[in-house]
């Protein structure tokens, strides 16, 4: 599938065989001997006003243990301070199809889901609005009264002088584009388990949360508990995508549930319950007009872009922000204006999902970036190279960039795919479109400021000479641990597997922010090799006192300490730790790493969204065959560059890289959601088409390593700086591939259909037209 | 979806006479063979039968005899193991093909020759959660009174997905149906009508128990549009079986599923026939193919995208098929 084009191949992730072997407990998984089973009880209707909800005869039914509904509950909760709007369970309206309205704990499922059955909910419809034009049309009704216009946020930012940059313009296009809702569609579905303990007053909280920090903050807030009575693990976890950043309703309602019962609630959700819950890509309508040289020089940018954002909040702000941010950073532009409307709407709450906020923007922005270049006859590859950036330097926006190996990734899928030899001598239905993309490396501003440093690890060393990394990072599948524990390994000079990582454990590991933003190797690899440098240097003063020796005269290479001038002389390194811990006992030295202000972003309204260390740079060329009979498009071949500053695990990396090419094409190519009457018809794995491995086309990665300043080793992100380059080189694969500009995401075969009849259409036409004297 | 199966009773009879008795007076019975159709749809609440008979142990059901003497297919036999089966492959090729696109090799394991035959109708309307269709008003198909595909009409319209019904009606097979009577034979053509809430002519306890199919071989394919390369079940799917002699048409049927309630053959393609395959001739093919299915809005795929996708494959089939075809008689 993949060559081995980056240095040396790395190590599969220290979880893997539990995993492949099944081994592996998820959260479904875990002994649940005498917990109860839970339910939610979901609304049927769009919007209204609750006038009655009757759990009576639900709370009357033999094996019916706790039954809780919104007066279970009066705190909202969110992402943001200043939007949390959401209620656990729907409070006076409810908002949207599938919305929680009551639970049930019970003795079995079938007591569960019959109970649920009893429940009687009166609602008094309110109109419900399905697109973002209709709800902030005048006189909608509003779905929360302290948002006039039913607009969750609107973003009003200009840099620089774009009425300039236009007039300074040899073409100016403007074009636009409409990306359909998607869903991660995490192979894991959603499920926790709850335990509360009556007597000690503790709740005990399992479940598949990506920032187990925030799920800790929301219970005690929701459930009026004080922090320290709450502990939060999050077990394996099978993948997040950002659908689990955010706390979820469900975790919070079973919780609610094991304190009602008194004892212990397993909650999983059904598939269906999952895309209930969304929290995926919002459906994006963005509005683009490019300026641009004849050189290829762009001259300015605006963008307007309006999310179906569904019925709450949730990261929504965030998303809307990223959105316009993101629009800097990867070209050099002088002018930019960016128009940003999060509007709510009758459907699941958007959220964050890999690459967030950036996506649909970029996808707008290559695609017609292409077209003008076509215009302009020029090469994509010579458009992009007219416009880099040149780091050290800061983007209109404030943003840092500190590396940039942008340049690099586009010689390097240039010579791969062999872009100038191939393209325009394919045969009939073929095509090659190229775009670029980057991402962030990590926030450098969390939602929930503190003081505290970004990230915090501990390392342990004890009598029997282990050395385990104690970590709040979520290892959610994207190899999180496996990194803490190779920085560690690699700054201690020990082999890999004598490194443990105990993560994401509220009652063992220090706080972390969570996994999301793709922060964890940058920030919570920094606080690693912090805390492992300070447990090399005890260990390594301890080796040289027992060796009789100055420190600078001793090292640890492949676990043992060498004397550096006098090779025979050598300790092992349980000798050194024994030595170590003499007098003091076990060892625990903390790392941390902080993101310094100037990092943080520019002081404008919504500055610190997009501000980061380090962004990832990758571009992209995609080769596709276009059947014109059938409007098919298969995906012949992938290149894939990626900028990931330095590559820790290239093993992981490049599974990454993969992972976010392939995620690139399901939205590409077939993956959207689809309401009736804001009922979800595609919340199924069937219905919601993620790509199979009959479309999965060969993907040749290429690591490319700019070795960032800040980063740990010189690394970066590498998670999701390749998913927004997929799209627009698809969109220009085709385009070249067959000469029709498309312009809305999915191409499926009946969008491409219908483009090409009309075409057929067209060129009818022209021929009677022509023929008339 | 709820996770949860309705209970019921199983019933593991070991021949076909006890499984058709068994049904008899049952009218909540159902017959269970590989499961992947009806157990998804029970899951999602669609029925609930108190008694399914397991027809896995019915060991008349897996044969499989293909040969010069004609070929009968139990309705048990796996589709996996039809789609390997050579002479199978040698002599229908549509056969293998269709089978070898139903689904995903994991389904194709446990589903059976008669179940895909036998596949429910479907709709987007209904393959929904209990949840989902009560929130909808459910529709004409289950618990319902209104077709939300087109609620001025009085008939359901979901569509009939079966892969392998085309294939062997172009192959001209038939059906073997047992019931308390006895055993009868019909059309495999015959064994459908155009309605989607009751699609199958079989009689309350009828169990399809085989195929038969003359013995070929004959020039055949069958292919399926869909969204994805596995799982999808078809926007149309095509099967054509033709005959060229001297270059031209001697013969010619072509069948289609994923469009209608039913699978169909195609009707008037004789006017086709005794003329070469050119752009004419495919040409009034495809108004045949565009002409006679009837898309409905049943799937999220447009339902004008299925009749031009039927088109565009029968075309196909037909011109790829005929320009390998031998030229002499």
């Amino acid at each position: 599938m993949t060559d081995s084009k980056g240095p040396e191949r790395g190590v599969p992730l220290i979880d893997g065989i539990d995993k492949v072997t099944g081994r592996a407990r998820y959260t479904a998984d875990l002994d649940h001997r005498g917990a109860l089973v839970g339910r939610i009880y979901r609304s049927p209707v769009s919007h209204g006003e609750i006038l009655r909800l009757d759990v009576s005869r639900a709370r009357r039914l033999e094996g019916v243990v706790a039954v809780i509904t919104g007066e279970d509950c009066r705190h909202p909760y969110g992402v943001l301070p200043v939007a949390m709007n959401e209620f656990p369970l729907a409070r006076g309206k409810v908002r949207y199809r599938g919305e929680p309205v009551a639970a049930v704990a019970a003795l079995d499922a079938e007591t569960a889901a019959r109970a649920l059955r009893l429940i009687e909910l009166e609602v008094r419809e309110l109109p419900a609005y399905y697109d973002a034009d209709s709800s902030r049309a005048p006189g909608a009704a509003l779905l929360h009264d302290n948002k006039p216009d039913n607009l969750e946020r609107a973003v009003h930012h200009v840099f620089g002088d774009p009425a300039a940059g236009f007039a300074a313009a040899t073409l100016v296009r403007e074009a636009v584009f409409d990306c359909a809702e998607v869903n991660h569609a995490q192979i894991e579905p959603h499920a926790a388990l709850a335990d509360y303990d009556p007597l000690t007053e503790r709740l005990t909280m399992q479940s598949v949360s990506q920032v187990t920090f925030y799920l800790h903050m929301m219970l005690a807030r929701c459930l009026d508990m004080h922090e320290s009575q709450i502990r939060v693990i999050k077990p394996f976890v099978g993948g997040g995508f950002g659908a689990r950043v955010e706390v979820l309703n469900f975790e919070i309602v079973t919780a609610l549930l094991a304190r009602a019962a008194q004892g212990r609630v397993l909650m999983e959700l059904t598939r269906e319950e999952n895309f209930l819950t969304h929290r995926g890509r919002p459906q994006t309508t963005i509005r683009l007009k490019l300026g641009l040289q004849s050189d290829g020089s762009i001259t300015a940018c605006e963008c307007e872009v309006v999310q179906r954002g569904g019925a709450y909040a949730g990261y929504g702000i965030v998303t809307i922000l990223y959105a316009g941010a993101l629009l800097h950073g990867l070209y050099d532009i002088p002018a930019v204006k960016y128009d940003g409307y999060r509007v709510y709407t009758n459907l699941p709450p958007c959220g964050a999902m890999r690459g967030h906020g950036g996506v649909n923007s970029r996808h707008a922005f290559e695609v017609l970036l292409d077209r003008m270049a076509r215009e302009l006859r020029l090469d994509p590859f010579t458009v992009r190279r007219r416009n880099l950036l040149n780091a050290p330097t800061r983007t209109l926006n404030d943003l840092m960039v500190n590396s940039y190996g942008l340049g690099e990734c586009l010689e390097q899928v240039e010579r791969a795919s062999g872009w100038h030899e191939r393209r325009g001598r394919l045969p009939a239905g073929k095509g090659l479109g190229m775009a670029c993309s980057h991402y962030v490396s990590g926030a450098a501003k969390p939602i929930h400021w503190t003081g505290e440093p970004h990230a915090v690890v501990n390392v342990k060393v004890d009598w029997d000479g282990s050395v385990t990394a104690l970590t709040g990072a979520a290892d959610i599948g994207q190899g999180s641990s496996t990194m803490v524990a190779i920085v560690v390994a690699e700054t201690l000079g020990l082999p890999l597997d004598r490194v443990r990582v105990i993560a994401a454990d509220s009652a063992l590991t220090p706080k972390d922010n969570g996994a999301y933003s793709s922060r964890i190797t940058f920030m919570v690899g920094n606080a690693a090799i912090d805390a492992a440098r300070q447990l090399k240097q005890l260990l390594t003063a301890a080796a040289a006192r027992k060796m009789g020796l100055q420190p600078d005269e001793v090292e640890c290479v492949g676990g043992t300490f060498q004397a550096l001038r006098v090779p025979e002389t050598a300790l092992p390194f349980a000798d050194a730790v024994k030595a170590a811990l003499v007098d003091r006992g076990t060892l625990t030295t903390k790392g941390t790493f902080t993101c310094p202000p100037e990092s943080q972003g520019g002081k404008h309204k919504g500055g610190a969204v997009g501000s980061t260390m380090g962004f990832s740079y990758a571009a992209q060329v995609v080769e596709v065959s276009v059947d014109e009979a059938t409007g098919q498009v298969t995906v012949d071949k992938v290149w894939a560059a990626l900028d990931c500053g330095h590559a820790i695990n290239p093993l992981a990396v490049r599974g990454q890289i993969e992972g976010a090419v392939w995620m690139g094409m399901g939205q590409a190519l077939c993956e959207e959601t689809r309401y009736l009457d804001g009922l979800p018809a595609h919340a199924s794995l069937l219905e919601y088409r993620v790509p199979t491995s009959a479309e999965s086309p060969p993907i040749e990665v290429h690591i490319v390593e700019s070795h960032d300043p800040y980063g740990p080793f010189g690394a970066k992100e590498a998670s999701e700086g390749a998913l927004a380059s997929f799209a627009p080189a698809l969109v220009a694969a085709v385009a070249n591939a067959i000469g029709i500009d498309v312009d809305t995401l999915p191409v499926t075969p009946d969008r491409l259909m219908e483009a090409l009849v009309a075409r057929r259409r067209q060129a009818r036409l022209r021929a009677l037209g022509g023929q008339r004297p | 979806m709820s996770a949860l199966l309705p209970g019921f009773r199983i019933l593991r009879p070991a021949a076909v006479d006890e499984a058709v008795a068994a049904c008899e007076g049952q009218n909540d019975a159902r017959y269970l063979a590989g499961g992947t159709d009806l157990i998804v749809n029970l899951r999602r609440g669609l029925g609930t039968p108190a008694v399914l008979i397991d027809l896995t142990r019915i060991g008349e059901l897996s044969d499989l005899r293909c040969g010069d003497g004609g070929t009968r297919i139990g309705a048990g036999v796996r589709i996996a193991r039809l789609a390997a089966d050579p002479a199978v492959g040698s002599r229908y090729p549509a056969l293998r093909e269709a089978a070898l696109t139903v689904a995903a090799p994991g389904h194709r394991n446990l589903a059976t020759v008669g179940g895909n035959l036998c596949l429910d109708t479907r709709c987007i309307y209904y393959n929904q959660s209990d949840w989902w269709r009560a929130a909808n008003a459910f529709c004409l198909k289950y618990q319902g009174d209104l077709c939300h595909v087109a609620p001025e009409g009085q008939r359901c319209h979901a569509t009939f997905s079966g892969d392998l019904a085309p294939a062997l009606i172009v192959l001209g097979a038939e059906a073997e149906i047992a019931g308390l009577a006895g055993r009868r034979r019909i059309a495999v053509a015959d064994l459908y009508t155009e309605d989607g809430r009751a699609h199958l002519r079989l009689a309350a306890g009828e169990l399809v128990t085989a195929v038969e199919l003359p013995p070929g071989p004959v020039r055949c394919g069958y292919a399926k549009q869909r969204i994805r390369g596995a799982f999808d079940f078809p926007l149309a799917g095509v099967a054509v079986a033709l005959e060229v002699i001297a270059g031209r048409l001697s013969a010619l049927r072509v069948a289609i599923t994923g469009t209608n309630s039913r699978p169909f053959l195609l009707e008037g393609t004789t006017m086709l026939l005794g003329r070469a395959v050119g752009e004419a001739v495919l040409a009034e093919l495809d108004k045949l193919v565009q002409k006679q299915v009837r898309p409905m809005r049943t799937t999220l795929t447009q339902a004008n995208y299925r009749r031009i996708a039927a088109a565009a494959l029968a075309r196909r089939l037909v011109a790829s098929l005929s320009a390998t075809a031998p030229t002499a008689p």
